[in-house]
This record gives C-alpha cells, structure tokens and sequence, in this order.
C-alpha cells in the first residue's frame, strides 16, 4: 500500500492524512466545490474536486470516489467517519474495484448496519441486551401483547433508525396502539423500512462504550471503554475515559462482551461497541459502529496508541502485535467537541466566518480542527469546528486544564459550544461523576452562562467608557463634529 | 446638568447598562500594555485587551477571558434622539424579509399575492442538517418571491418582498 484516498473533509480527513503521511505513504484529498480553502485539501499530496457542495453529489458520490482512486493509482480509501463510512454497499463497490476499504468487511458491516440482524448476530453469545424482541413486528395488536410482558415504560425503534431519529418512549399501555402506529407511518415515510422492534425503556442511562481493535487473523483486543454521556438533541458532546464509575471488574467485563460481538461477525479492523447502563451498572448492547469513532482521540490520549495507524496495518492485512495484556491505561483523557452552535439558543446552528480563530497550546493539550482564522464555516456538513481534547494524571487534573483550555480557546464571529462545556466541567455533577445521558435537560441552564457572561460585560462596559472618554477629550472637537454631521446627513 | 451625573448607556453584546460619570471615574482601571488592562471591580481582578476602538462611532470591542464584548456607547443627546424617535429604524414597516443566515431554501410556503398573517410560515431554510422556519411578525402580503426551491442563499439576500 502506498497512496490512500481519504473519502471525508474537515478534522477527520486532515487527522487521518498526518498518520499517512508519518507512515511514509501518500495521500489523495477529495473535496466539494464548498472546501476548496479547506485546509484537508492543501494538506493532501493530491487533490481531487468531486462535484458541488451539498453531499449528496459529492461526499457521498461514491462512483466518483472510486473513479477519482482509480485514476490516481490509490490503493485503498479510508472513509473516516459520517459520510460512506458504515456504507455497506460502498464498501462492496469499492472491494469489487480491487480497492482496499479501510474499514471492516461489507459483511460485517451490513450485520451491525441493522439493529435486528446484529441482534441475532450477538445472540448466540452471552451478551446482556435490553430486554426485548429480536424480531421485527409491524402487527400494532401483537406489538401491545409483547409491550405488556416487557412491561412499560418501552421504546420502539425503527430497525433502520439511527441517531434518535426513529424512536417513541410509552409509559402507558393505553397509549401503546396509537403510538405504535405512528411510529411504524414515520418509518416507513423516513427509512422507506417499516418493520420496528419493542424493548424496555431505559430511562436514565449512561451511555459507555468500548474501543475494539481486531485484525484480520481473528485476533481481536480492547482499548477500554469512553464515557460519552454528556449528550444534546441525542448527540455526544463530552466524552472522557475512562469512565468514572467503572471498577476494572466491570471494565474487563464490558471489554470481554465487546470483543465477543466483535467475533459474532468476523470483525476486523477498529470499532466501537456502544452500552447502555443502568444505574445499578447493569451494561446492555445497544449497538455496534462500524468505523472509526469521533472521539477516538480520548482513548489515543490514555492508551498512547495511534488507532489510525493500527487501521491501515490491519486493512493491509499486518497481524495485530498488541496483545491485550501490552495496553494500560494512563491517567484521563477527556474531549469537547467544539460545535458552531449557540448554547443559548437551543444549540442552533451560528455560521459566519471566524473573524478571530486561537488555538490552545500547552502540556497535555490537544486539538484536532480543520479551520484556521478567516475561514467561514460552510453551510452543508456538521457545524463541528474541532474536538478539543486533554490529558491530565487524574481526572481532577484533567477537569482543571480543560476549563483553562476552553478559556484560552478564542473564537470570534461565531457562537460556539465553548460556554456549555465550561459549564459542564464547572458543574457539581460532572465533577462527582454522578451523570447520565439526561444531564442536559437536568441540568443545563443557559442563565448560568449569560450571567456570567453580563457580568464580564459590565466591567467591559465601564472599561470602554474609560477607554472612550480618554479619548474623546484628546479628539473633543473633531468627534463631535462628525457624528452630528452624519446624523443630519442621515435624517 | 451636573457633569458628575451625566449618564452613559452602554450596550454590551445582549446587555443594556447604565453608568454615571461617577462610575466612570471611580473605577479601578490600570493599563499593563498598549492594549491591555487590569479591572478590579467587585473585587474581582480581571484583566481585558481592548481589540478595536472606533471613537467616532463610540464602538469599543473588548476580550475578558477568551470571550468577546462589542460595546455601543450613546450618551444623554444620543438617547433623546432614540426616545424622540430620530434613530428609531425598527418602527418602519418590514418590507423584505432577508435571510438571516445563509443556507438552502427546502420550502416555500407561500405564494406571490397571498395574504398572510402574524406568525405565518413563509419559508424553510434549510442550515447544517437543520431545517429553519421563516416566520413573519406582522401582517401582509406577499409582493414578489425571489428565490426557488432548492436554491442556495447568502446572509441577508431578500428572499421575499412585502407589502
């Protein structure tokens, strides 16, 4: 292997070109015509324009992905994450061209894609799972029988949902047939897939997951689990590992159960088994991704390992060296991801250029971004800015240099998810580790922030004034002049 | 007027503040280098870089822990103006509705002639994966779309006209 083309943009594509390159081999960048400035596409050794800026003819073209690797001589293509990267149907195209997918087989991939057929896969395995049916009912009649054992409150999922889209909580029996229904209609309008299953709500979990690496000569290992409870809208922002309220017993357990569903489906390359736990520490699979994880760099930071560089390996066919017994854990690692959102506005989305873009820097400070001061962020991909990630000695350490990164992190031009995470790391429940994934609307008051924030504009307000009126005497005269000049002007 | 009494409004970012001359001087303000200040207030020592300075404008924009303040400072002739109406811009009635934030337009709701009341949809835009309603906040009627489904907008380009 000496060229791969990285099939993604932004702090992925560029994360996963610094390990090509280290490696010694090459790297071919693809990129819309929204991301010619970006910074993947100057970093590439190659780089090759695939179509317009939505996704959809672009990122997602992957004929024209695979046509752009044949023509560039690219041995393999690393599909990052998002995108085509749990494409089962793009890795077969792409193994069917003669090209290496970086990533697991398009098997194994097809069997974790759907919540029911990985099921089935872990079955044979003694796998804690939440309760439930591991077939898929479209009969509202039989969904309440099977409702009723369970007992309430359940959840029913859409078997091709994903990323809480798809999904309805009942609490009471008499409301089972109408929502059932309802959700069967949104599965089938959103997923063109109407079959659903029914399992025990969970109602305050946490959600913990293990990091698998696996090569492709059976032999498969864990590099510890990532607390990734700290959600909005059903989507991470916080991640640490390890988790805080995880004994090794627990850990070796969790890792075990983790490696033998990477097995149930002749697993190879990294992946993630993601837990649902209780607050009794009763672990369930929830499911399996198939590529690797976003905040990877949390388990990089404690395990001291590359898992980009392990990927490639394993994809060209290396045995894994590691055994699971070489890996430790060193001290904590935690990661914010830095989101172009506004913390006081529900999370919505705030785009604009980046008038002002200052990194941290310092001991045990990491940053993996793909902007630079100036850029604007583009309308059509996720509006993260970067993963800002720390490592302390213990967690307490790591708290403390992650509030004076965030602190040190300058944004200007758009809102950010900076304010949200310093109010998480400031606040009582992250810092104890008694959270789950309900800690934001629990929790989170924006007041909070914007107090803060009125306070630090108070005194920014006198020192303006201070500022302005040492000023204005040297300048009386002319100031005044011209703002009424204007002002008569403009009337 | 006593000149120790004279108010400042200052506008901080969201916030609305109102100082005295006598606040002004009496804070506790050091300069620590050509753009840089240390505040004590409250007893909290805080230090400030001062980023811009427009004092014809009267606009200042100040950094306090890593976050950034853009400050609007009118004094007493400026909010006469503002309370006889001089500087009101807002009263005038909406005449195009502008978009604010640049994105894809998934829908529109309306058609060119249609009468529409308060809180209406007219359009959706759609901004990072997240689909944008476009309300309107007072009666009226649609003069003129500009824009199709499918299109790509900037910030502020008019997407409707009103009357």
């Amino acid at each position: 292997m000496k060229k791969i083309l990285v099939a993604n943009r932004g702090e992925i594509a560029l994360r996963i070109m610094r390990t090509i390159r280290k490696m010694g081999l090459r790297s071919v960048a693809v990129f819309s015509q929204a991301d010619r400035d970006s910074l993947h596409v100057r970093f590439a050794d190659e780089s090759v324009c695939i179509g317009p800026a939505p996704s959809s003819q672009s990122y997602l073209n992957g004929e024209q992905i695979i046509k752009v690797c044949k023509g560039l001589g690219a041995d393999a293509i690393h599909p990052g994450y998002g995108f085509l990267s749990e494409n089962a149907v793009f890795a077969q195209q792409v193994e069917d061209a003669g090209i290496t997918f970086i990533g697991p087989g398009s098997e194994a991939m097809r069997i974790m894609g759907s919540k029911l057929a990985a099921k089935k896969s872990v079955k044979k395995y003694d796998i804690p799972m939440v309760p439930g049916i591991d077939h898929a009912v479209t009969d509202v009649v039989h969904a309440k029988q099977i409702a009723d054992e369970i007992g309430y409150p359940i959840l029913i999922k859409a078997s091709a949902g994903g990323g809480g889209k798809g999904m309805r909580v009942v609490h009471h029996p008499d409301a089972m047939l109408e929502q059932m229904e309802r959700a069967i209609g949104e599965a089938t309008s959103s997923f063109a897939d109407g079959s659903v299953f029914i399992e025990k709500y969970i109602s305050s979990p946490r959600h913990v997951e293990v990091q698998i690496i696996a090569d492709k000569h059976g032999n498969v290992i864990h590099a510890f689990e990532r607390e990734c409870s700290v959600q909005r809208r059903h989507q991470k922002v916080v991640e640490e590992s390890p988790s805080s309220i995880i004994t090794p017993e627990l850990r070796k357990r969790m890792g075990d159960a983790a490696v033998l569903v990477a097995k149930s489906c002749n697993y190879s390359s990294l992946g993630t088994v993601e837990f649902l736990m209780d607050e009794k520490l009763n672990f369930y699979f929830l499911e399996m991704n198939t590529r690797l994880q976003v905040e990877h760099p949390v388990t990089e930071m404690i395990t001291g390992l590359d898992l980009v560089e392990i990927q490639i390996r394993i994809a060209m066919g290396e045995p894994l060296i590691l055994k699971q017994e070489d890996l430790s854990m060193n001290g904590h690692a935690i990661e914010l991801r830095v989101y172009a959102e506004d913390p006081l506005n529900n999370f919505l989305p705030s785009i604009g250029v980046l008038t002002r873009y200052e990194k941290p820097e310092g001991e045990g400070i990491r940053v993996d971004d793909g902007y630079e001061q100036n850029m604007s962020i583009p309308i059509y991909y996720d509006p993260m800015i970067a993963k800002l990630v720390v490592h302390g000695t213990t967690r307490a350490e790591a708290i403390r240099r992650m509030i004076l990164a965030v602190r040190s992190y300058k944004i200007d031009g758009v809102k950010t998810t900076l304010p949200f995470g310093t109010f998480v790391f400031e606040h009582e429940a992250f810092v104890s580790g008694n959270f789950d994934t309900h800690f934001v609307p629990k929790y989170y008051l924006p007041e909070k922030i914007l107090e803060k924030q009125k306070a630090n504009a108070e005194v920014a307000a006198l020192l303006a004034l201070k500022i302005w009126k040492k000023n204005s005497q040297l300048l009386k005269v002319v100031a005044h002049q011209s703002t009424n000049w204007k002002r008569r002007l403009s009337n | 007027m006593n000149e120790k009494d004279k108010h400042y409004l200052v506008k901080v970012n969201a916030h609305l503040f109102d100082f005295s001359n006598e606040d002004i001087d009496s804070a506790d303000v050091i300069q620590t280098g050509p753009d840089d200040f240390n505040i004590i207030h409250g007893y909290r020592s805080i230090n400030a870089r001062l980023l811009e300075s427009d004092a014809g404008n009267k606009r200042v924009k100040i950094e306090i822990d890593g976050e950034f303040y853009q400050i609007e400072i009118r004094d007493a002739l400026e909010q006469m103006l503002d309370k006889m109406g001089f500087n009101n811009v807002t009263a005038k009635q909406v005449k195009e509705i502008k978009a604010p934030m640049p994105g894809l337009v998934v829908e529109i709701s309306v058609h060119e002639g249609q009468e529409v009341v308060e809180g209406e949809r007219l359009l959706i835009l759609e901004a990072m994966k997240m689909e944008n309603s476009i309300i309107l906040h007072a009666p009226a009627t649609i003069k003129k779309i500009l824009v199709k489904k499918g299109q790509p907008v900037d910030k502020n380009q008019v997407l409707i006209e009103l009357e």
